[in-house]
């Protein structure tokens, strides 16, 4: 129905869509009639929330790499590692593997993860030199990707609960694992609070050029 | 529919900041005060860092290694470095704020190490868990010292067991090892600790400690000792073995005894004497510890073995002190000589002076043996006891000192000095030794072989048929004896010495009559001018004596071949075979067997006795006493008759005085008669002899 190249979205036609039940109302009605979601053409907050989360994401990532991930209580030894500590350990034993993967779902992704979010909401503002077809997918695996970041955190409570062989070895989780977890939820909420749409706002001033109704009188 | 209004460019007014600002906002403030608020509190939590030294830092790991009180986690260490010059190693510890108040100046660390001792194993829990820093503090906070010297030996009052920290002192013969337990009534309740040797050299000192809460055991009249090894002793009772525990028997070990009741309770830091044994201990008590004792050395010129550490020091008798050390000396600005002379060190016990006042301490002892040794007073080795044959030091009253200036010289270092005086030093030991000598080689065994051989002698002999025939022999002896004494020669013997008297009677009636000495005299008045005419005259009036002469000299000699000779060779012979049974080696040997020897010839006797011979013997002694009666009638007799002879001979010898020219008849006479004499002493005396005793004509006594 729509015509590539003239792209014209809800908020051009002066129409704001509800964010719950997806039904179209005017742009002035600020409450859905059918579900009494309130309506907001775009959400002002968004960004806010987005940095806020962020902030608090990074505040708990900082932790989650300085307090040890893993205590590790044999007979003959105590050890604490943080993660990179055990990801290096790791490779100094020669499982590059897993070495990596650990390294991969405990930093890479964390940390791409943070830039990632942080480009979508200054590309929002001050644009990018990404086209918004791009951000749009780098937000879509930002969004899918949030959930698998727990992966550190499962594997420290499967080790947690597996290796508890009494007086021989034992291994619990560090102060590390629940910074990681809270750092990667509030991530996710940085994430979730992003509002996509804004992604394609800013092409909407050189179509205000274009010679579109600014909305229809009803 | 056509009028659009102008799109007139709306501004909404512009929100408020509060409106503007999402409330999300709230959540990363809040994060970051929880993040700084927990910082804070965790650098404020954080306690302080103490520096402890130690001489290595083997085991101990930076960020893992605990400081532990109590067994509990305190701190951890945070770095391991170097003190200045590479000196020891500095530890630094974060300490615990709940604690750290109470680590004060009388902390002490150490580091916990797998130990294996003769005691056992401790630490073994470090071996798979590490090393761990022991902390010990009591229980006031006086507040945090940073630096600590860690020690690198367990601490006694390691375990937090608390206990009363002593201090003992080894007695020269007594030992002790260092942590070695302290056991009583078998059960460890205290620890040796370090020990150092006092610096005078003479005996070790140690830090000891006695767990709580054994130190009310602790009084000032307990006694320790040492009770490592074991002790064997033979007593009445048999053997014993002492030994009180199997650690202290490889380890060492002492032990202790409250010996007398009444002692205050022991203050901390007190110390104690060690004695090498229980007994040693237990005779302390009533031996010393009376006050202070008082150190004298005494050089003695002698170099004599046998004075030892521990002799007694005497004073009239009365044990005052004892010798505590020995050594030599060499002085030759005193002495003048590069001699060594013997130095001995007496403690001398001032109480036991006998000084009057309350209060006796070395001083006043000092001043009295001054003045006792002003007044003669020295201190010489003499024998301790007669068997044992050690020394001690008598300090005797002299009465003519060899240096009567000589004084207690007080500046001799280390000690006062007594003068000393020679030595009493009997060798009794040496005596003794010979005695035992002596003893020892007195020839039991070839005593007993003697005896033997002398008792198998004996009944040999006893059941010889040469004793048997004895008494036949002996029969035939008396037989002889009284057919001799029956025999006519004898029974002639008075008739003739009779007939000899009336002889000598009639030629001294003759003389008498024939009044030769008149006619002598007339014949010398008269013709004492015609000397040889005189002296012819009487030689012929005395022509008449030579036959006189001969025939007493006969008388003589028959007399003399009266078979006298013959009885007596018989009876010496016999005793002589007597005698010779008698005379063996083995009897002379050993006279006191003799009455074994006696009883067995008695029984010989008996057996004899019941054979009929001893009756044949009897009868044999009967005649032998008849003979002998029969000799003593002639013995009595004898004696008239020689007193006949004598008056007759003393009157021949008056006669014959006057015939100077023929003395030889005199002589001869004379001779005879002495012989008669002779021989009549002798019957007489063989008569009494065997009336006294018949028996000796067995034993030939």
């Amino acid at each position: 129905m729509e015509i590539a190249g003239n792209i014209r979205s809800a908020r051009d036609l002066g129409l704001v869509a509800c964010r719950r039940c997806a039904k179209v109302w005017p742009a002035d009605t600020s409450e859905c009639g059918r579900c009494g979601h309130r309506l907001q053409s775009r959400d002002t907050g968004a960004l806010q929330r987005v940095w806020a989360w962020w902030i608090v994401g990074m505040i708990c990532y900082i932790p989650a790499n300085v307090y040890p991930m893993l205590a590790t209580r044999t007979l003959v030894s105590n050890q604490e590692n943080t993660i990179i500590g055990g990801a290096l350990d790791l490779a100094h034993h020669g499982s590059y593997g897993i070495a990596l993967i650990i390294i991969v779902a405990s930093v890479v992704i964390p940390i791409g993860k943070f830039m990632a979010v942080a480009a979508l909401a200054l590309g929002v503002r001050q644009g990018s030199r990404l086209s918004p077809l791009r951000r749009q997918q780098l937000y879509e695996v930002v969004e899918y990707i949030g959930r698998w970041s727990m992966i550190d955190v499962f594997v420290v409570a499967i080790l947690s609960s597996l290796v508890q062989l009494g007086a021989l070895a034992s291994i619990s989780p560090g102060k590390a694992s629940l910074f990681f977890a809270l750092s990667v939820v509030f991530t996710m909420l940085s994430a979730q609070s992003f509002d996509s749409r804004m992604i394609w706002d800013e092409d909407a001033p050189e179509r205000a050029d274009a010679p579109a109704p600014r909305g229809v009188t009803a | 529919m056509t009028d659009t209004p102008p799109n007139v460019p709306i501004r909404p007014a512009r929100r408020s900041f509060l409106e503007r600002v999402s409330i999300v906002w709230i959540i990363p403030l809040a994060a970051l005060v929880i993040a700084l608020g927990v910082a804070w509190q965790s650098y404020a939590d954080r306690g302080p860092l103490i520096e402890i030294t130690f001489e290595n830092a083997s085991g101990i790991v930076s960020g893992q290694t605990e400081l532990r009180y109590r067994d509990v986690a305190v701190g951890v260490v945070e770095s391991i470095t170097f003190t200045e010059n590479l000196h020891r190693v500095l530890v630094a510890v974060r300490v615990d704020n709940s604690v750290a108040d109470y680590i004060d100046q009388d902390a002490q660390f150490y580091v916990v190490r797998p130990e294996i001792s003769s005691r056992g194993v401790s630490g073994l829990e470090t071996v798979l868990s590490g090393v761990y820093i022991d902390g010990i503090w009591n229980e006031e906070a006086q507040g945090l010292v940073t630096r600590h010297e860690g020690s690198d030996d367990t601490p006694l009052m390691a375990g937090d067991r608390g206990g009363l920290m002593i201090r003992l002192k080894a007695t020269p013969d007594a030992g002790l090892t260092e942590k070695a337990p302290i056991v009583y009534q078998g059960i460890e309740v205290g620890r040796i600790g370090q020990a150092t040797i006092t610096d005078d050299g003479v005996t070790v000192e140690a830090e000891a400690v006695i767990f709580a809460p054994h130190g009310r055991l602790i009084n000032t009249s307990t006694r320790f000792w040492d009770a490592s090894g074991f002790s064997f002793s033979l007593g009445p009772s048999g053997a014993r073995i002492d030994f009180s525990s199997v650690a202290s028997l490889v380890s060492g070990g002492v032990t202790f005894r409250t010996v007398v009741s009444g002692g205050e309770p022991a203050q901390p830091g007190e110390s104690f004497l060690v004695y090498a044994d229980e007994g040693a201990a237990r005779s302390s008590v009533f031996s010393d510890e009376e006050g202070p004792a008082l150190d004298l050395t005494a050089v003695f010129e002698d170099n004599v073995s046998g004075l030892a550490v521990d002799a007694p020091v005497d004073l009239g008798g009365v044990r005052i002190g004892r010798v505590t050390a020995l050594s030599g000396i060499v002085d030759p600005e005193q002495y003048g000589d590069n001699r060594v002379r013997l130095a001995a060190t007496l403690s001398i016990n001032p109480s036991r002076l006998g000084i009057e006042g309350s209060e006796v301490g070395t001083d006043s002892a000092l001043n009295f043996l001054a003045g006792r040794v002003d007044e003669g007073l020295r201190a010489r080795l003499a024998t301790a006891s007669l068997l044992a044959g050690g020394l001690k030091v008598e300090l005797v009253m002299v009465d003519d000192p060899a240096d009567p200036e000589a004084v207690l010289n007080r500046e001799a270092s280390p000690n006062p000095r007594i003068p000393t005086t020679d030595s009493d030093i009997s060798d009794v030991s040496a005596t003794a030794e010979g005695v035992f000598e002596r003893i020892n080689n007195l020839p039991i065994e070839e005593l007993l072989q003697s005896a033997i051989g002398l008792m198998d002698n004996i009944s040999r002999v006893a059941g010889s048929p040469d004793l048997r025939a004895l008494p036949t022999d002996l029969r035939g002896t008396v037989s002889d004896l009284r057919a001799f004494i029956g025999s006519e020669d004898l029974q002639r013997l008075p008739g003739r010495i009779d007939g000899i008297a009336n002889e000598i009677d009639t030629l001294l009636a003759r003389l008498n009559e024939e009044d030769a000495v008149t006619r002598i005299l007339d014949a010398v008045d008269a013709a004492k001018e015609a000397v040889s005419e005189a002296s012819t005259a009487v030689s012929d009036s005395v022509s008449g004596l030579p036959a006189l002469t001969e025939r007493l000299t006969a008388v003589a000699a028959k007399a003399e071949n009266v078979p006298l000779e013959q009885l007596s060779e018989d009876l010496s012979a016999l005793m002589q075979s007597t005698t010779a049974v008698l005379d063996t080696d083995g009897a002379r040997a050993l006279p006191e067997d003799l009455g074994d020897a006696l009883n067995e010839l008695q029984a010989v006797l008996k057996e004899l006795r019941e054979g009929g011979v001893v009756d044949n013997l009897n009868a044999t002694f009967d005649s032998a006493r008849e003979a002998s009666d029969t000799l003593r009638d002639v013995a009595r007799q004898l004696p008239s008759l020689l007193d006949r002879a004598k008056s007759v001979l003393a009157q021949a010898g008056t006669t014959v005085q006057g015939y100077d020219a023929d003395r030889g008849v005199g002589r001869d006479l004379a001779t005879a008669l002495r012989e008669v004499e002779r021989a009549a002493a002798a019957v007489s005396s063989l008569a009494r002899a065997l009336e006294r005793n018949p028996n000796s004509l067995l034993f030939g006594r």
